[in-house]
């Protein structure tokens, strides 16, 4: 029974309770980037939220595993300025991704070849500012559209390197679980005790799956959406990731 | 003239309840009400509504300034706002932060914003107050008429009596980013759960209160406060003649514009008078007229007009005008359905005239945002007398 409560139930509600957070958290960087794809559709929409959630599994997977290993190490080595260093690390990551995310996206919904010897095609059929650009962007020129050639365009792939990258930014509730989790006697059973964790957040992000409902026939809604990932990309690049790292606030 | 008595005889009376009431004996106070209730006699006899308008817009933003630091002084002994301060939620709350502080206190019940929530001439409920009146009301008229940070834009757009950047083919642009600027606030402000435009991206810190400069990051805080204030405040409106500010960054003037569907007045424009010669789109200094809104015949301005007037004065056809919402939703469905909305008849007598007149939505609408003017400046604009006098003429205040 006691095992039962600490292997199963426990995590379970930990994620059920704490995953207000985990959205609070989350939502900002997927509410956008969903909003902003074009020819959303339900069956679109859901499979990058399964991406973007296959991601954070990835992140917590990995920690939970390392955190497993190190075993009661990790009380010594992941102290509070280590997980400030990795939130803004995974914001940092995060911000590239989402602000070159809107190039790859474009590439791949236009479908014109992204390679460092052709021009990259980043617009949408009009003009606009600042996220449909009449003029080619060259990679070897501007670096948003280099990271878009890095991270290979496509909106599935761009779901699921933000939601890792998200991952890996330390909640409150995350550093519960990280925490029982290192206490876990193997491996696996810190894995399990992240997963576990992970599907009780699940919930929290089940109203996401209604966004085409918003976003199907406005092109203006998905202009603002766009502009609005771009804004969050530069935010986390710059404010939530740069500048705590360089200078610890 | 008859309207003109009425109207101003009702101002008299607000004007009295709101700052005049309790202090009969301050020069500083008869001042204040013998210039508003001028201004507004001024407005409502001459029809000119954004030229009186624009008046007490400008001065209200100096004098506010000038009363807000002083207070500031008053209480904490400067303008630099203290760790100590933010921790003890000392801090006067804002309007632009309101649509930020909502997501955050629906899911978590906390307020984002180190204000106190009552007692204080700026706490969080009594601004949310506020606010609601004014949506249901003047709605964005907010911006228009009662902001005493768009006073700042809307002198430094007439400096210049012509554009020197023409703005006009970036409406739709400046229109979109402001909405995905609200939107990337308020989802920031939820995820970081503290208020990211008053951290970073508040131009108006230069003129009310800036955060204390103890490390690198702040002094970074400190030029990007300083660059928007002195780009989009004071440069670009001076060069492009439109409220930049407003029209781009201001998340409170996005929200207002979607929250104006409440509001109780919309503006018009009236298809079958329109002429098509743009001089609205080129006045409007909140970017809300388009070519394809008169191409058109959308018959009302964009979502972010703020009613401010100055299209009213320049149309040569007095095409638009300030309507009842009720009204103008009416006249929209009549004329979707490829009719025309039957004019009111003429009054038969004077008594019938003065009657039509005192109902008619252009005095109401202005009468109402005025009397916003009037609740919001009667503490600072006095208070502000009083301080320049004691600095001019010495003695106590
Ligand atoms: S449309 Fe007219 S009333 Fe509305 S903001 Fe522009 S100038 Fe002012
Ligand atoms: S100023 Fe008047 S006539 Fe000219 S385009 Fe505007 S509404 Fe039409």
């Amino acid at each position: 029974m006691k095992v039962f409560f600490s292997s199963f139930a426990e995590p379970l509600a930990l994620g059920l309770s704490t995953g207000t957070w985990c959205a609070m958290y989350c939502v900002p960087v997927l509410l956008p980037f969903l909003l902003g794809r074009d020819e959303s559709g339900y069956k679109k929409n859901s499979l990058l939220i399964a991406f973007f959630l296959l991601g954070r599994l990835a992140a917590y997977g990995a920690i939970g595993f390392a955190l497993s290993r190190l075993g009661l190490l990790a009380m010594e080595y992941f102290d509070p300025v280590l997980a400030r260093r990795l939130s803004s690390g995974a914001y940092l990551v995060c911000g590239i991704v989402l602000a070159s995310g809107i190039y790859a996206g474009r590439c791949a919904s236009c479908k014109t070849a992204l390679s460092p010897d052709s021009a990259v095609q980043t617009g949408s059929r009009r003009p606009g500012f600042p996220t449909e650009f009449e003029s080619n962007l060259n990679p070897r020129r501007n670096a948003l559209a280099a990271a878009a050639l890095l991270i290979g365009g496509g909106d599935r792939r761009v779901s699921f390197l933000s939601g890792m990258s998200v991952g890996f930014h330390i909640c409150p509730a995350f550093w519960t679980a990280a925490f029982r989790s290192a206490a876990s006697p193997s491996a696996a059973g810190g894995v399990l005790y992240f997963s576990l964790f992970y599907i009780g957040t699940l919930p929290f992000f089940l109203p996401l799956a209604g966004v085409p409902f918003a976003s199907a026939r406005r092109e203006s809604l998905r202009r603002i959406a766009r502009t609005t990932q771009l804004l969050i990309g530069a935010y986390f690049i710059i404010f939530a990731g740069f500048i705590p790292l360089a200078f610890g606030r | 003239m008859a309207v003109t008595a009425f109207f101003s005889a009702f101002m008299g009376v607000v004007v009295f309840f709101f700052s005049l009431s309790g202090n009969m004996g301050s020069p500083a106070h008869w001042i204040y009400a013998i210039s508003m209730l001028a201004v507004f006699a001024a407005m409502i006899h001459t029809r000119a509504y954004s030229r009186w308008r624009r008046v007490f817009q400008v001065s209200f933003a100096l004098l506010f300034m000038i009363s807000f630091i002083g207070i500031l002084y008053d209480e904490r002994g400067s303008m630099s706002l203290t760790q100590d301060t933010v921790q003890s939620g000392e801090v006067p709350f804002c309007q632009i932060v309101i649509p930020a502080i909502i997501a955050p206190f629906a899911l978590t019940g906390r307020v984002i914003f180190p204000a106190r929530m009552t007692g204080h001439f700026a706490s969080v409920m009594g601004m949310i107050l506020l606010w609601f009146i004014a949506t249901v009301t003047i709605g964005r008229g907010w911006c228009g008429w009662v902001c005493f940070y768009g006073g700042w834009e809307e002198g430094a757009s007439r400096i210049l009596k012509k554009p020197r950047v023409n703005l006009l083919s970036r409406n739709k642009d400046l229109r979109s980013f402001q909405f995905a600027f609200l939107f990337f606030v308020v989802l920031m402000s939820l995820g970081f759960m503290s208020s990211v435009y008053c951290e970073w991206f508040c131009p108006f810190k230069l003129v009310t209160e800036y955060a204390e400069i103890s490390d690198l990051p702040s002094l970074i805080a400190t030029v990007i406060f300083i660059g928007l204030f002195l780009g989009l405040v004071i440069v670009l409106p001076l060069l492009t003649r439109k409220r930049t500010q407003c029209s781009a960054l201001c998340p409170f003037g996005a929200f207002q514009s979607l929250m104006d569907r409440f509001s109780s007045y919309r503006v018009v424009i009236d298809v079958d008078k329109c002429v098509g010669c743009m001089k609205c789109a080129e006045a409007c200094s909140f970017c809300a007229i388009d070519r394809e809104t008169i191409r058109e015949e959308k018959g009302r301005p964009e979502l972010t007009c703020a009613k401010c007037g100055e299209c009213l004065s320049v149309c040569p056809t007095g095409a638009i005008r300030y309507q009842f919402s009720f009204q103008a939703v009416s006249d929209a469905r009549i004329r979707a359905k490829g009719c025309s909305p039957v004019p009111k008849n003429a009054p038969s007598n004077r008594f019938g005239a003065y009657f039509q007149a005192i109902l008619d939505p252009q005095y109401l609408f202005v009468f109402t945002a005025f009397t916003f003017s009037v609740i919001v400046s009667g503490k600072f604009i006095p208070d502000a007398f009083i301080r320049i006098a004691s600095i001019a003429f010495g003695g106590p205040r």
